[in-house]
Parts: structure tokens; sequence; C-alpha cells
């Protein structure tokens, strides 16, 4: 007898895939928001680092260190757990009875966001560096400043080295979503988590979670690379 | 309109310029030759503060060039045009050419567009407006670059190396632009290797070797009469 033939696939997909789709708008929203905040931060912390300002720089990259040299799930449970908590007995230091919870989508975001940010900061950092310095050297002769001459002429350069190599990240970020299990989001890991230890459909369920992994990722790979070559063909 | 005293610039413990004293005065040329790590395109980028010198004076009209200026003041009156040309390239030739005119000095698109038509007119482009740097030759992409230069309306131009960067066979073209600059009584000071255009256009030729101004003179007593022992050496070996 086929071992395989016990196997209850369409049971699985009765109940587990309409919960999974469900929990695709909480990857959207996470990755989509998460994404935003590590794009800004990115840019932020890229431009920091430049400046000449040395507390400035200096301040960056503690916190780049900080956050390089830690796991992004140790990185999502400080947030979730520990954050309120200190918070809070800060606030009653002060005399004052908070207390303070974090979301836990909102958490997983702002880990998201912050860890993203800073392996992203160094791509955008490099990607203004290798930008010609006579291109800066140009805009300030004809009068511009070192910011303006950062943000009109030397930056929208660097974003077609910028683009290709965030949308790699975009791709991670989607895959890294399933992280936020342990925080308590209910995104697709957590809810099949649920489904197989109430069902025992264990094979049946995290394959199911795989596909559905593979259904975000590998047309969003495919997407960023036409967009990828869109830009090296303009 | 500049009076330089004792120009220092050290990078680290490399000291590029020892003492330079200079002046520029309205309308001239002044072409500046020398051997290479001599200090001439460094002294040239202190004249716009794209350098910043170490010590020493330096007066622009009778202001005193410091740290405490306005730089982007000065350098919309004193323009520059260099080696490697440096144009933008996102952006299409005209656009170049209008991209400051209409963001530093608020002028008018249109006013912008036709100045920079008379610009490209005059330096033998007005075809090419629309395209892209990339798609054009170094000499038109330098022509194009002090098409942009002029376009502040600048009262002096610097020029490092305009033409070192160029096959031979369009070095002619940017020097074409710059000897009817130079007609036209735009005060110049010209880093150069064109021995030929400095003798030809040149009010004044200044020999620079290891960061001092050796000798100073009209191009006849320069190419002609050298004094000093190095300049004598540096022609023989250029000429």
């Amino acid at each position: 007898m086929n071992a395989f033939s016990q196997l209850q696939f369409a049971k699985a997909a009765e109940f587990l895939v309409p919960s999974l789709i469900q929990g695709f708008s909480v990857v959207i929203q996470a990755t989509i928001f998460g994404f935003l905040l590590a794009t800004i931060l990115g840019m932020v912390i890229a431009i920091g680092r430049l400046s000449n300002i040395k507390i400035i720089r200096g301040f960056l990259y503690v916190f780049l260190e900080l956050i390089r040299g830690t796991p992004l799930l140790v990185q999502l449970v400080y947030i979730y757990y520990v954050v309120p908590l200190l918070f809070n007995l800060i606030a009653s230091m002060f005399g004052v009875k908070t207390d303070v919870q974090i979301a836990s989508l909102t958490a997983g975001i702002f880990g998201l966001g912050i860890n993203y940010g800073c392996y992203m900061s160094e791509v955008i950092r490099a990607s203004i560096l290798s930008v010609d310095k006579g291109q800066t050297e140009a805009a300030l002769v004809l009068g511009f400043g070192k910011y303006q001459a950062l943000f009109r002429i030397v930056i929208p350069q660097a974003l077609r080295s910028i683009v290709p190599s965030l949308g790699n990240y975009l791709v991670m970020m989607v895959k890294d979503t399933s992280l936020l299990a342990y925080v308590a989001v209910s995104e697709l890991l957590l809810r099949t988590q649920n489904f197989a230890s109430q069902t025992f459909l264990t094979i049946e369920s995290y394959t199911y979670l795989a596909i559905a992994y593979l259904v975000i990722s590998i047309p969003l790979s495919h997407l960023i690379k036409f967009v990828e070559y869109k830009l090296n063909n303009k | 309109m500049f009076n330089i005293f004792e120009l220092e610039k050290k990078f680290g413990d490399l000291e590029v310029l020892k003492s330079i004293s200079m002046y520029i005065e309205d309308g001239e040329v002044v072409c500046i030759i020398g051997p290479s790590g001599s200090g001439k395109s460094t002294f040239l980028r202190c004249l716009n503060l794209l350098e910043v010198p170490t010590s020493g004076k330096m007066y622009y009209n009778g202001t005193i060039l410091d740290a405490d200026l306005d730089s982007k003041k000065l350098r919309q009156e004193v323009g520059m045009v260099f080696q490697k040309f440096n144009l933008f390239p996102m952006f299409t030739v005209l656009k170049n050419i209008t991209y400051a005119p209409i963001n530093i000095k608020k002028m008018k698109k249109e006013d912008a567009e036709e100045l920079a038509m008379d610009l490209l007119r005059k330096v033998g482009l007005a075809d090419k407006a629309n395209v892209y740097p990339s798609t054009l030759s170094g000499g038109q992409q330098q022509r194009v670059a002090i098409a942009r230069a002029l376009a502040m309306q600048p009262k002096m131009l610097l020029f490092d190396e305009p033409t070192s960067a160029l096959d031979p066979e369009l070095v002619g073209d940017v020097l074409e632009v710059m000897k009817q600059l130079a007609a036209d009584g735009m005060t110049m000071v010209v880093v150069t290797h064109e021995m030929g255009f400095a003798r030809d256009v040149a009010d004044r030729v200044v020999f620079m070797d290891k960061g001092y101004v050796v000798e100073e003179g009209t191009p006849e007593k320069i190419f002609n009469q050298p004094e000093n022992q190095r300049t004598k050496e540096f022609l023989a070996r250029v000429l």
C-alpha cells in the first residue's frame, strides 16, 4: 500500500488555505510598512553616515553595530516584550503608573524596518559613494550647495544601483515575516502551526505553508528582475 | 579681480602649494603650465574654494575669501570647466545647461532655454539640444560643459585641463570655442598642456613647478626667452 495515500491534502486545504489567504494580508501589511520604514531609515542612516559631523557618524556606527550584531528574531522579541516593560519601568521611576503594550504587528513592522533599514543603509551608502565625485563638483561649481548636489544630482544617479539591490531585500523581507510568528502576529507560520497541532496533518500543513511563500516570492523576484532590466535599458 | 597672497595648501603632510602669490585682472587670459604634480589644478580649485587653502589670503574683487564666505555666491560668478566634462548623464544637453540658471538664479524656464540655445549655437551644437550627453563625443561634451558654465553668466571661467581627456582630433573644436570666449573679453584662467593655445591666446603665462610659481610673463617671454632653468627644461621637453 502506498504510504502517501494516507495523506489528506484535500482536507488540509479545505481549512488551512482560507486561513493562509487571510494570513497573506498580514504578510503584505507587514512587508509594505516594514519596507517603507526600512527604506526611509536606510536613506537617513546612509546620509547621516556621510555627514561631516562626527557625533552623528559615531552614533550611527554604534547603532549599526548593535543591530547587525544581534539576530532579527531577538530584536523582534525585544521590541515586543522588553521595550514596553522598560517604558513602564522608567515611567514608574517618575511616579507615573503606565501599562504600555505594543501591538504585535506594530512590533513586527518596527523590528523588520529597523533591522532591514540598517542593512539597506550600507547598500544605499555604497551606491551614493560610487557616483563619480565629479558630479558633485560639477553641481557645486554651478552654485548648488552640498546637500542640493547630493539630493538633486548624486542620489538620482545612485538610485539606478540602489533599486535592484533593494528589490532583493524586499523578497528577503517577505520570507522573514515568518519570524513574526514568535511575537504573536497571526501570519502564515503561526496559522499553520496552530492548524497542524490541532489536526496532526503536519506534512500537509507545512507543505502548504512552503507553497504559500513560493507563491509570493517567485513572482515578486521576477517582477524585480523585470524592473531592473527596464532600468538598465532606459 | 583676484589677488592672492602666499597661498598654501597641504593634504596631510603633502605640501602641494607653497606660498603662491598672484593676481588676475579683469578680462585677462592666464594660462598655467607646468609638469604633472606641480599644483596647477589644486591652485585652480582654490580659486573657487573647491579646495580650501591651508593658509594665505585671497581677495576676490576686494572681498576676502575665507571660511565665512558664502562659496555658493562666489561660484556663481567664477565658473569652472573640468577635464572630464562632468555633464549630468540623466539630463539632456539642454537641461544640463538650464538646470542651474532655473534652480539657482530662478530664471524663467523659457528664458533659460532661450539662453541655452544661444550658447549652444555659439559652441556649434544647436542640433544636439535634446540628446543625452552619452551620445556625444568628448569634444562635443566639453563644449556643452562650457555652455553650461556660461549659462550662469559668470564673470570669470576656470578651465582645468579642458582638452586633456580628448582625442587629438577633437581638441581643436574646444580650443576654438575658448579662443572665441577670450576674444569676447571673458576673464579666464586655464590650466593646460596645449602650448600652442597658451602662446596664441594667453595674455600671461605662469609656469608652476613643485608647488611654486617659478616664472611668469607674456607668452613671448616665457616661450622665447625663459629665464629660469626649470622653465627651460620643461619647455624643451614639451615643445
